[in-house]
């Protein structure tokens, strides 16, 4: 093996073997773990025969299995590829090779042989076509051919002509059998009987008469051309069945080929635009042909990837149940022609998935043979529909789950958080209500017991309601671009008409710019963060301060608490999480509602030990672009 | 409906249109110990009923209601009454409170809201019926002394200079007399009609106002943010 980091060549035209090539170059490059060179020669010849659309497919295949691709102009294939390898110092070159159509031309020097002539340092991997994969029928025009099997009788006379006349057809019959059976293999079977009978007439008139006069009458001369007409209707037989295979092996290679990239484009697509936009793009380069998918709506059609005017579709009504499997004669999906277009149904395992509507870009349609690979394309297209469906399906069962695990957790938790505080509040009430005379100090203990514990219920359920809505997207932030300063006098406001407020030190400075930011939410965020910081830290004042860092704002409760064990400093954030050896109060939602609102807001908050003890809450909110024009005369 | 008789005929009446009879049971004894006349309706066709019959001074209307949307009372009251509406919603229901106060409500209450919290917002709207609205002109609390008809401010008896805007900020929030002022009805107010959807001038304009007429900006005392529906000036409040 050569040093690994030289590279693999593959050359590529645009034949549909070039996938077989591509994947070939990717298995060795990854056996040699070496990179890997796609690369396409444009030469003067090529130019006009090959497919450059084809061309780029091909190297965007290769592209995406990791190749680096190049497109190179060079005078010959030969020439481009051997100046490539030297200068890329490849290892090994893979291109394909056809078997050519012209017997003389592979006793010539094709491109890999002349390669090898060149000497170089890279070993050479021809992949040979299939058998009889380049057969093709001859293009050629009835009137080049007919001149063209002249011109081979012609010369199969001559040839005749040289041969030593006794009356004997030995020689002769081999040269006109030969003759008639490259006219029949070269322009068709019609040619090839017409070249027998004329190569009769001609035997008869030029080679016979007059100088095999004799033969003329003769039975056996007559049984050798009838034996010959035989023997040519044979060859041209078994060649137009050899050809026939041939273009079978070459179209199954070309389908193939193309359903293995649509099935690729497929599996990549995750929405039914993405899906529609493959099938769309594949059905028009294979078929040449413009392709929508349609799903049925309340009313007409909703068509992908590019809308359709409704007048230029049939009512669901009548295209449902004519393409609905079971309903239809014969194969139920068979393209079913209306209005110059045609349509397939979408069948996936269990049910239509949709309607593949294709309108073909020529006139007649599309010819029956193509119906077989459009067929495996809808089964391709309406299987890649039901997997996004499924897909669609398991995560919304997933959510389901997830909803209701959280709502047995969440059962669990208020069971216990909800009935501790109407347990105090019925009690007291009751107590209250009791026949006689409570002392004035106790009537007001209970009282206030009621307000208290019935303004925990309070926040207790606004944790549970704003949670609950933000995580289900119902409560968005409406951000606006605002002071912080703003927000935190509100919050404070609040905080200070509550009884046993512990004083909080804020450090705001004054040139701190404007924010985006939901203040209703922000405020609440705020409020949970020091009502922690004074539960965790009681008596002690809590810190919040803030600045400002380019592109964002920084924010910080500092409290001087006992702090957060560091491998609990994320899951604080979890819902209902409370460390252990939290006292009363809380159910570990508030710091889960902190992170959602201040990841609706495009921005993260973070837990973190503070030096000297206790923990620091840091949120980071983005700061997007400029804030907005000041007014004049602003600061 | 329910006729509570609280004080004497000439005291303020109040219409509770309110659904919840846990709450009217709260607010009845309540308003009625203040000495107030209340009148209750469980639902908006019998509120609309009771308040063209009896015409009361102030209605304390729930914005969620069985047989009709609250804003639709809120709109068929304020077509013929400009007596005081004070709306009760539930919480986060930013968005409706701003409507219904864009449509012509006095002031809100969010619940849950305490009594204290309660009767302060009705002694402000009910004040706005008793005083012209132009009637007062020289405001007064703690430190911060606003005299409109000579439009002059000061603070601790020292004269604080404000902007021509500034001190249009804070006529406006003066004339309205402790009731909440929407952004919305704040930005026609200083900066007329083309002040629309510029909230953040405003945000700024009270910033600089805070800065100037508050001991600490960061603990308003007199201009109290109602976070994204408004602001209010409380001039009862302590300091």
């Amino acid at each position: 093996m050569d040093a690994p980091a030289r590279p693999i060549l593959v050359a590529l035209g645009s034949e549909a073997r070039a996938l077989r090539l591509i994947q070939a170059a990717f298995r060795m490059a990854r056996e040699r773990n070496a990179p890997w060179l796609a690369v396409h020669i444009a030469t003067a010849s090529g130019q006009g025969t090959e497919d450059e659309e084809q061309v780029q497919v091909w190297l965007q295949e290769a592209q995406r299995l990791g190749a680096e691709t190049r497109i190179v102009r060079a005078p010959t294939l030969a020439q481009g590829l051997a100046d490539l390898t030297r200068s890329t110092q490849a290892q090994a070159l893979l291109l394909g090779r056809s078997r050519n159509r012209w017997p003389w031309a592979r006793l010539g020097h094709s491109t890999a042989d002349e390669l090898q002539r060149r000497g170089l340092d890279a070993s050479l991997e021809v992949l040979d076509d299939p058998p009889d994969a380049a057969w093709e029928e001859a293009p050629g025009t009835p009137f080049n051919a007919t001149v063209g099997a002249f011109l081979v009788l012609a010369a199969c006379t001559g040839l005749a002509w040289l041969v030593p006349r006794e009356g004997n057809l030995s020689l002769v019959l081999p040269v006109y059998l030969l003759g008639v059976a490259f006219i029949a293999h070269r322009w068709g079977q019609g040619l090839g009987v017409l070249a027998s009978a004329l190569s009769v007439l001609l035997y008869n008139f030029l080679l016979e008469t007059p100088r095999f006069s004799q033969a003329a009458g003769h039975w056996p001369n007559l049984l050798f051309f009838l034996a010959m007409l035989l023997a040519a209707q044979l060859v041209m037989g078994l060649l137009r069945r050899l050809r026939l295979q041939a273009r079978e092996v070459q179209r199954r290679e070309l389908h193939m080929a193309s359903l293995y990239l649509l099935g690729r484009a497929l599996a990549r697509s995750r929405t039914p635009e993405e899906i529609a936009g493959a099938a769309s793009e594949h059905i028009g380069r294979t078929f040449r042909a413009k392709a929508w998918l349609l799903f049925p709506e309340a009313e007409g059609w909703r068509a992908l990837p590019t809308p359709v005017e409704d007048r230029d579709l049939p009512p669901p009504v009548e295209l449902g149940p004519s393409l609905a499997v079971g309903e239809r004669e014969g194969d139920p999906l068979e393209p079913l022609p209306q209005g110059g277009a045609f349509y397939l149904s979408l069948t996936g395992t269990d049910r239509s998935e949709g309607v593949l509507r294709i309108l073909p870009s020529t006139d007649g349609g599309l010819p029956p043979r193509t119906w077989e690979l459009l067929k495996a394309f809808a089964v391709q297209i309406a299987l890649a529909l039901e997997r996004l469906r499924w897909l669609e399906e398991a995560r919304r069962a997933q959510v389901d789950r997830e909803t209701e695990r959280l709502r047995n957790t969440l059962l669990g938790a208020i069971g216990h958080d909800l009935r501790t505080p109407l347990a105090a509040i019925h009690g007291a009430a009751g107590t209250l209500l009791l026949p006689g005379e409570l002392q004035e100090s106790t009537r007001r203990d209970l009282l206030a017991m009621i307000q208290d514990e019935s303004e925990r219920l309070a926040h207790l359920l606004g944790n549970l309601l704003d949670l609950t809505r933000l995580e289900s997207g119902v409560l968005q932030a409406q951000k606006e671009w605002q002071p912080l300063e703003e927000v935190v006098g509100a919050t404070l406001g609040r905080l200070d008409r509550r009884d046993g407020a512990v004083p909080i030190q804020v450090d705001l400075p004054a040139d701190l710019p404007l924010v985006p930011l939901d203040a209703a939410l922000m405020e609440q965020v705020l409020i949970n963060l020091l009502t922690n910081a004074q539960r965790h830290a009681p008596g002690q004042a809590a810190e919040l301060r803030a600045w400002s860092e380019p592109g964002r704002l920084c924010l910080e409760v500092a409290d001087r608490g006992v702090g957060v064990p560091e491998a609990f400093r994320e899951r604080i954030f979890d819902k209902f999480f409370r460390l252990p050896g939290a006292g009363e109060g809380g159910v570990g939602l508030g710091l889960a509602i902190c992170r959602a609102i201040i990841q609706a807001h495009g921005g993260e908050i973070h837990a973190e030990a503070r030096p000297g003890g206790g923990t620091t809450f840091r949120i980071d909110l983005p700061l997007p672009g400029e804030p907005p024009a000041l007014p004049e005369g602003a600061p | 409906m329910t006729e509570h008789p609280g004080g004497p005929a000439s005291s303020p009446r109040i219409l509770i249109v309110e659904d919840e009879p846990a709450l009217r049971r709260f607010l009845v004894p309540t308003l009625v110990g203040q000495g107030y006349q209340v009148l209750t309706a469980a639902t908006a066709t019998e509120g609309l009923a009771l308040a063209r019959s009896h015409n009361p001074d102030l209605v304390l209307l729930d914005l969620g209601l069985p047989d009709l949307d609250g804003m639709e009372v809120l709109r068929q009251l304020r077509a013929w009454s400009r007596r005081p509406i004070v709306i009760l919603s539930a919480r986060n229901q930013e968005r409706d409170k701003v409507r219904a106060l864009d449509q012509g409500a006095d002031d809100y209450l969010a619940k849950p809201f305490g009594a204290a919290e309660l009767l302060a917002r009705l002694r402000v709207a009910l004040r706005r019926t008793l005083q012209t609205e132009a009637g007062e002109t020289v405001v007064a609390s703690g430190g911060l002394r606003v005299d409109l008809g000579r439009r002059v401010v000061t603070l601790d008896e020292r004269p604080i200079h404000l902007t021509a805007l500034e001190y249009r900020l804070l006529e406006a929030l003066v004339r309205r007399n402790g009731r909440v002022a929407t952004h919305a009805q704040l930005l026609a107010d200083v900066w007329g009609p083309g002040g629309a959807g510029n909230t953040h001038y405003l945000r700024i304009y009270m910033a600089m106002l805070r800065r100037k007429l508050e001991a600490d900006p960061t603990r308003p005392r007199h201009f109290i943010t109602e976070p994204n529906v408004g602001y209010r000036l409380d001039l009862d409040g302590p300091g």
